[in-house]
């Protein structure tokens, strides 16, 4: 699913990053554990099909993400984000034009201390492909990854 | 048509051929029905509206299904040609055609159904009620709306809810990016708006950044509530419009029927009211309509009617100020503070008058005599001490600053070195860039300008390095603050250094106690100012207080 947007990219001027990080407003573990899957499934095919692909870290207390596409895509998906209310205080810390894509496709993790939301979300990583060393090796992802981690710290 | 002419022939229906032929060709769609509701007749428009080519023959029922007239819609004409009445029914055809039906009776029996093609002016109405750039419902759509809701609400006793949004920060966008860039903020605001409320509720757009909508069906205030702490959240979410990060916010006013009023007109006010208010106490947030409103709204539009007409009444008055020295003691100039004396209100506070004045605008011709007065005054005191005269944020906005001081300056014949304009950090909040270029013009007049309320902002250290100012005035808060609060003492001392190594001179404002004075001496200001070290005092007064002690020049204190 990931080739066609990375094909493209080299035609396409306009390829943009996008990085927020946001409060999880998800009650319970059985509420998240329906929000994690219902992300999934509709970024997966939503994303896809405007060429959009990034990672999503989340835990207990927040959301972390990086989106990456053409302008006007990465824009009308993180308007749709932005409605969400399943989220809340979203901090935009980027959205900036840049050469090429740090994630290749898009991806999903658990990012945390919690034992049992690790042993709940743990495989999620794995299958959606989701690679922390893109994450840390780039210096506002890690910055992302770091809060993401303080974030849980918070909310416990 | 054998067929026809053979129903003709029945005693009930004396038509003769002229008629036929009249009816044939006539303009409106025409069916004639016998007492059953077969049809006998059609005419050539109401076969082609019909879609069907050969009508006669067909029942009423079968004829309206072919033509794609749903069920329901059809049902009260075909009622009506059962119990031989009139009817009228609105009916939508194949292809969205929508028709109205009139059926009647005719005295010699069976019925005469016409039609009119009403799809036009339906989507005419619609579009009459609907806001091209969001596809929102328009103020005209809002209040058809609202009267409907109010006469339902009326019936069944249910309450509903007026919400008045208004954009915050609106503006800025609108003049920093541009329209097209404002119109797609817009349009995911509208979004936003529609995805935040239900399918029942109405929502429009006003004009400009004002918003409202009608929430019907719900329990109150519970559900308005609800939905005006969704709309702070959602709208207030940042944006991203072609390649900008932007942030608005929205204030939202309430009002519920029936306990704030029963009519539309009422309804809308109040909601009205009570968004002033929600942007009055800090905007991004939202506020229920409360009747104390109505009173407080009344004495801010009579103090405003007042205010309007105390500058051609003459009830303004300058107060002076004297600015002291710290080293040695003499007066290097006076600011001249603002007066207004209203014959039966007495002396208003500009706390209270400022910022109404600003907001109505007329800050501008106010601040212009306010100039002009002070630098008169100035130009005929006995020693060339510096007059200080406040610049609010609203003057920098005409575009016509520069041109007035250079005008007074002209007319009064002051030294521009003696000028001292204030300006506080709100003027620089919004169009950073062009208000800067506004303060280098006036400094290329020669005159000095200084920030006031120095550290009660946001990001005041930041335009010290846009600006080199002549002078930073510590605000009063932290000079008050200093005895007992160590934390104070601190801030003062780093400002005066801070002015120190910019070359800039400190002002401690609101000195009151000579403990106060002791130490913000302490802590390296080079001036004071506050009740301490004297008063406002009429014009007169500072004249005479200039001649009878020794005057540092403004040059000395640079
Ligand atoms: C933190 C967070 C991240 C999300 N990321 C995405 C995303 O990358 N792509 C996407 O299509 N939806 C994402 N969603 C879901 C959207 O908000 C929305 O529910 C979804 O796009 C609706 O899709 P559908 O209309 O196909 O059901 C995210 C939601 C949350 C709370």
């Amino acid at each position: 699913m990931s080739q066609p947007a990375l094909n493209q990219d080299s035609l396409n001027q306009d390829l943009r990053r996008l990085v927020y990080y946001s409060r999880n407003r998800v009650g319970g573990p059985a509420a998240m554990n329906e929000t994690i899957r219902g992300i999934l499934a509709a970024s997966r095919t939503n994303n896809a099909r405007v060429g959009v692909t990034g990672a999503l870290m989340f835990n207990a207390g927040c959301f972390a993400q990086v989106l990456e596409g053409p302008g006007e895509a990465v824009e009308t998906t993180f308007e749709r984000i932005q409605q969400d209310e399943r989220h809340g205080e979203v901090s935009l810390l980027a959205f900036e034009a840049v050469e090429t894509r740090l994630f290749t496709e898009w991806s999903m993790a658990f990012v945390g201390a919690s034992q049992a939301d690790a042993a709940l979300y743990g495989d999620m990583a794995g299958e959606s492909g989701f690679d922390l060393s893109r994450m840390t090796g780039n210096n506002l992802c890690a910055v992302l990854h770091g809060l993401a981690l303080e974030e849980e710290a918070a909310a416990a | 048509m054998p067929a026809f002419m053979s129903a003709l022939a029945a005693p009930s229906l004396p038509v003769s051929l002229p008629f036929e032929a009249a009816l044939a060709e006539m303009a409106a769609p025409l069916l004639l029905l016998d007492a059953g509701g077969t049809v006998l007749f059609t005419n050539a428009r109401a076969a082609a509206l019909l879609s069907c080519a050969e009508p006669v023959g067909l029942s009423l029922p079968v004829l309206l299904a072919q033509s794609g007239a749903a069920e329901p819609e059809g049902e009260p004409v075909l009622e009506a040609v059962r119990a031989t009445r009139p009817a009228r029914a609105r009916l939508t055809l194949d292809g969205d055609r929508r028709v109205e039906a009139a059926l009647a009776p005719l005295s010699a029996g069976g019925f005469a159904l016409t039609f009119e093609d009403v799809t036009e002016q339906l989507r005419g109405a619609a579009l009459a009620r609907q806001e091209p750039l969001t596809g929102l419902c328009n103020r005209v759509g809002l209040h058809d709306r609202l009267h409907a809701a109010l006469a339902e609400a009326d019936r069944t006793g249910a309450p509903l809810a007026v919400l008045m949004l208004d954009l915050d920060r609106f503006k800025a966008v609108n003049d920093t990016l541009g329209h097209p860039v404002g119109d797609a903020l817009l349009r995911k605001v509208a979004e936003r708006l529609r995805k935040a409320t239900r399918s029942g509720d109405v929502v429009a757009r006003l004009g400009g950044d004002e918003f409202a909508i009608l929430q019907a069906g719900a329990e109150q205030p519970q559900a308005s509530e609800a939905l005006a702490r969704r709309l702070v959240d959602l709208v207030g979410r940042t944006y991203v419009v072609d390649g900008h990060m932007l942030n608005v916010g929205v204030s939202v006013g309430v009002a519920v029927a029936p306990v704030d009023g029963r009519g539309a007109d009422d309804l809308l006010k109040h909601a009205d009211l009570a968004l002033y208010r929600a942007k009055a106490e800090g905007r991004g947030t939202y506020r229920f309509f409360e009747p104390a409103m109505n009173a407080q709204m009344q004495a801010r539009r009579s103090l405003e009617i007042d205010l309007r007409r105390a500058l051609a009444l003459k009830q303004f008055d300058l107060a002076f100020q004297p600015q002291i020295q710290l080293e040695t003691g003499a007066v290097t100039g006076f600011e001249a503070l603002l007066r207004w004396n209203h014959p039966e209100r007495g002396p208003v506070s500009p706390a209270l008058f400022i910022p109404l004045a600003e907001e109505i605008g007329i800050i501008v011709g106010i601040g212009e005599w306010a100039l002009r007065a002070a630098c008169r005054e100035a130009a005929s005191w006995p020693q060339p001490a510096s007059i200080a005269v406040n610049l609010s944020p609203v003057q920098f906005r005409g575009g016509k600053l520069v041109e007035t001081v250079m005008n007074v300056l002209a007319q009064t014949g002051l030294d521009p070195a003696r000028l001292e304009l204030e300006i506080t950090e709100g003027a620089l909040l919004e169009n950073t860039d062009s208000v800067l270029d506004v303060l280098n013009g006036l400094r290329a007049l020669g005159v000095k300008i200084s920030m006031d309320d120095f550290g009660t902002g946001y990001s005041s250290l930041s335009y010290l390095q846009k600006f080199p100012f002549d002078k930073i005035k510590i605000d009063q808060s932290f000079v008050r603050g200093m005895e007992g609060n160590a934390e104070c003492g601190a801030i003062v001392r780093a400002i005066a250094r801070l002015g120190a190594s910019l070359g800039m001179r400190t002002t401690a404002e609101g000195v009151e106690t000579p403990s106060q004075l002791d130490a913000i001496r302490a802590e390296g200001c080079t001036e004071v100012q506050g009740y301490l070290t004297g008063r406002p005092m009429p014009a007169a007064q500072a004249a005479a207080l200039l001649s009878s002690s020794p005057v540092a020049s403004p040059a000395d204190a640079a």
